[in-house]
């Protein structure tokens, strides 16, 4: 790939991070002001299409590699990306899940959550989203300095999401009397959390891992399948995080 | 011996059992500095049980050496692509990365699991020959029957995991499957499952049925969640096999095999892999609430708390009514591949078969709530799964009138596995009549619960993948070993086994309608039918003879039995175009497909033609 096209992409990252953050912004204005689930949900959607095909690139698994030898690096390479897709599938039936689960119990009501704390970890997941982005990109165009100071801001991120949901918003929900053992909504909304915030965690071990390996120079722009694979786990995170926090924190009235 | 001792298999349960052992103290330790009691009725409270058989589990994989590789790749190291095998038994024991070894594997412990499995059945059908308790508990009547239960499924879905992976990749002319890594992996986890499931023994047991209920399974004793963690545990096998398999079929199919160019089997492999890579995480997020419920009081299913009981069932059969099409499509997909080659005729409506597969697969996830029509759920849904329900009865008919038309005038020849494949249709269609009835609301309002579903889904089961899976031993095992098994012992195996399995469903049929309810280790002598279990469980000793001998004769044609290597069934099929055993990689020259793969007694027809110019044309 040409240099003149890296700051076309890296543009292209800023841009979609721009209008998921604007989205963010409508979907907590729309739930204070109208409640409407129907918009959420429609909100939620379109966040999650962005993600999905500028940040994932899902596109790629419709590569056409017929020709190619299937010993070529290429083809492999495509066949993992297919893997890969196919495991967040599956993972994905595990938060869907949950999700139903949530409606199943506590239908259109919600507990009292610090709306200030959750719009701050949706905040930073975000931006780690974007960060991650960067270093996909700067990795794809061989710009490794880019590639580490990206990687090193969604790991930051990422631990700061950890903390903020493990170190605070867990702390004071139990202060506020949500705790996993008092009701139903409590401990959907520990479990919720837990499960995604276990994903988390494995993100951010895997993106050390490729952290390590990328300074240490293993990663090429032609080579680089751990980066692009950390990259749409990371990415998956935040999907589920599109969904979930809408679910936990704007739909419905307080119980 | 020595080889034996420091096998991959050896290596693992030595650190299972390490990892159990420092888990459980850890958590003892924690629960001693925090103040809490230390120990408990089974010595270790529960917790401390529980995270030790996490991270046994996992100490066992590590064990063996499965997950070097991708150690290896994380600290940035290079690995060969392959591996070599050491010649002889060993590799059968350690980790391969070879998808005919890893299916032998697979089947092997499948055999193991389902022997296991039955010998529990043998134990509570003898108590059961009489009315009144004569040697059993109640608790053990419950765990032996639970166990049963569960043994058999997981016995099941890895015996499915074992002909998929040895077929698919040979079929579709690959080297291996996609992840060979991940093939091993998908092995190795399933015997730390079964260590956890027997484990419930030693803990209290389980007396909840493999449906593991809540409330029920709330209060069981600690055997509950090593249950719980077996399935889990096992759930991971099923997930990640069928993610490699989708794989592989997208991936690696030889030059000219479009979508309907491929072996019927395939197509219910993929039909079988989408539904357990998706719909099995839903049997383990509610396997796991329910863990969370016992360890920390989280209410999800506890009404008092605002919970909700039934979704627990929601959940469990999203996964467990598909699940069952896990078992019988690659089953009727056996069928429908091994019949043509008996008949000599092409399989019938190919195309619609085809697609059969995948309908029932997609319907199948529709149809969950017709287990829970009397369960309390709201009564609007009963309805509309009762209609999905019997939905799945029309692609099911098209696999029958495909059978019907292909067997229809042909030329029958049949050997043991013909037997077997006719069997199997027979069982099955026991089964499957006996099946509207209990998706029919008002029905099943009555049959719920009785010994009538016990009948009906033992026909489905053993129809279903039993028959068929004893089909393909007997069909590949000259592929896999260059041997043939004995006729006259499969003859025998078959007419002892069948006859007798017919008179144990339809009477559990009969009694179930004369109410008799399952799950239960007494019956009361004045509702008359104390000759009938009699006679189920003398039915019962007769199936284990019979298996019995199939085992012999799979030890005896091991040792002895008559040399095949060449096309013994006169397929068309690629993988018997080339001698048996199969080679290392699969096929040393490369093979085209050309031509339909079922056109049995076309003459001239070819399906494929190998790049040295050798093409298969029987007909
Ligand atoms: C025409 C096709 C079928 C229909 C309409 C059907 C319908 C049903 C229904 C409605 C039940 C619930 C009955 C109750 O508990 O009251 C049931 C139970 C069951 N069926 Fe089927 N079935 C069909 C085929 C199969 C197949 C192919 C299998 C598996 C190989 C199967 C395995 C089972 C099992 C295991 C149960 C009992 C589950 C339990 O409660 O433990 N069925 N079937
Ligand atoms: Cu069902």
């Amino acid at each position: 790939m040409e240099h003149t096209n890296k700051s076309e992409i890296l543009r292209q990252g800023a841009i979609i991070f721009v209008f998921l953050a604007v989205l963010t912004g409508l979907e907590f204005f729309v739930a204070v002001a109208i409640g409407a689930v129907a918009l959420l949900a429609v909100i939620a959607l379109v966040k999650v299409a962005l993600v999905m095909y500028y940040y994932m690139h899902i596109y790629k698994l419709n590569a056409q590699d017929e020709q190619l030898d299937r010993h070529s690096f290429e083809y492999k390479l495509n066949t993992r990306r297919l893997g890969l897709w196919l495991f967040l599938l599956s993972d994905s039936f595990v938060f869907g899940g949950l999700f139903v689960s949530r409606f199943n119990l506590l239908g259109l009501t919600r507990p009292d959550l610090n709306q200030v704390l959750g719009l701050a970890v949706t905040s930073v997941l975000l931006l780690s989203s974007f960060f991650m982005n960067r270093a996909e990109s700067s990795m794809a165009h061989g710009d490794r300095r880019g590639f580490i100071i990206g990687i090193v801001a969604t790991l930051i991120l990422g631990i700061g999401f950890l903390a903020g949901v493990l170190g605070v918003e867990w702390p004071n929900a139990i202060k506020a009397g949500v705790t996993p053992s008092a009701s139903a909504a409590g401990a959907i909304f520990f479990m919720m959390t837990g499960m995604h915030a276990f994903h988390v965690l494995t993100g951010v071990i895997f993106l050390s891992i490729v952290l390590r390996n990328g300074s240490r120079g293993i990663y090429s722009p032609e080579k680089h399948w751990g980066v692009e694979a950390a990259a749409i786990y990371w990415h998956f995170v935040d999907v589920v995080w599109i969904f979930f926090y809408p679910a936990l924190y704007l739909i419905g009235k307080l119980i | 011996m020595k080889k034996f001792l420091t096998s991959a298999l050896v290596r693992g349960l030595l650190w299972q059992a390490i990892g159990w052992l420092l888990g459980a103290l850890f958590v003892t330790g924690i629960r001693f500095l925090m103040g809490l009691n230390p120990f408990d009725q089974f010595f270790f409270t529960e917790p401390a049980w529980v995270f030790g058989a996490l991270v046994g589990a996992i100490s066992f994989v590590a064990g063996t050496g499965a997950m070097t590789d991708w150690f290896k790749w994380a600290k940035g190291e290079e690995t060969p692509e392959h591996r070599e095998d050491p010649p002889g038994w060993e590799k059968y024991l350690n980790v391969s990365l070879d998808h005919k070894v890893i299916g032998i594997q697979y089947t092997v412990t499948a055999l193991i699991l389902m022997c296991v499995g039955g010998l529990f059945a043998m134990i509570f059908r003898t108590e059961l020959a009489h009315s009144g308790l004569q040697f059993l508990t109640l608790q053990e009547y419950n765990t032996f029957m639970s166990l049963h239960g569960i043994v058999m499924i997981v016995g099941i879905l890895v015996g499915v995991a074992g002909v998929m992976n040895y077929l698919v990749p040979m079929m579709i002319g690959a080297d291996d499957m996609s992840f060979p890594r991940l093939n091993a992996f998908s092995f190795w986890v399933v015997p730390p499952a079964a260590v956890l499931l027997l484990s419930t023994l030693a803990l209290g047991g389980f007396d909840t049925g493999w449906t593991g209920y809540p409330p029920l399974s709330v209060r069981a004793p600690v055997g509950m969640q090593m249950f719980f963690m077996g399935v889990a545990v096992a759930g991971w096998s099923s997930i990640l096999g069928g993610l490699n398999l989708i794989a592989t079929v997208l991936r690696m199919r030889t030059k000219g095999m479009t979508a309907f160019r491929m072996p019927i089997f395939i197509w219910a492999a993929i039909a079988t892999s989408i539904i357990t890579l998706t719909a099995t995480q839903l049997i383990g997020l509610a396997f796991q609430l329910v863990m969370f419920q016992r360890l920390l009081g989280m209410g999800f299913f506890d009404p008092a708390k605002g919970g909700n009981p039934i979704l627990f069932q929601h959940l469990f059969w999203f996964y467990s009514h598909p699940a069952v099409y896990v078992f019988v499509l690659p089953g009727l997909g056996l069928i429908s591949e091994l019949m043509p080659v008996f008949v000599r005729k092409p399989l019938f409506g190919y195309r619609f078969v085809a697609m059969s597969s995948l309908g029932i697969a997609l319907v199948g996830f529709l149809v969950w709530a017709h287990h829970m029509f009397t369960s309390g759920m709201n009564e609007y849904l009963r309805v509309p799964f009762m209609y999905s329900t019997l939905l799945v009865a029309v692609p099911t008919g098209v696999k029958f009138f495909s059978w019907i038309a292909t067997l229809w005038k042909g030329k029958i020849e049949a050997p043991t596995p013909m037997l077997f494949v006719v069997g199997g249709i027979v069982v099955f269609l026991l089964g499957g009549l006996s099946g509207p009835p209990n998706a029919t609301v008002a029905t099943d309002l009555h049959l719920h619960d009785t010994y009538w579903i016990v009948g009906h889904f033992h026909d489905t089961m053993f129809g279903g993948y039993i028959f068929p899976f004893f089909a393909a031993i007997y069909y590949w095992f000259p592929k896999a070993t260059g041997k043939r098994m004995n006729e006259t012992l499969g003859k025998i195996h078959f007419w002892l086994m069948t006859p007798a399995f017919l008179t144990l469903t339809l009477l559990m049929m009969r009694v179930g309608l004369l109410g008799m309810r399952r799950r239960v280790a007494d019956y009361d002598p004045a509702l008359g039918f104390d000759n009938y279990h009699l006679i189920m469980t003398i039915a019962g000793y007769l199936i284990a003879i019979a298996i019995a001998i199939f085992l012999y004769n799979l030890y005896i044609s091991l040792r002895h039995g008559e040399t095949a290597t060449g096309n013994v069934w006169n397929s068309r099929s690629p993988e018997w175009q080339v001698p048996s055993p199969m080679p290392v990689h699969n096929y040393d020259v490369p093979f085209e497909v050309v031509g339909e793969p079922y056109d049995y007694g076309l003459p001239g027809s070819a399906y494929v033609r190998f790049a040295d110019g050798s093409q298969s044309t029987k007909h």
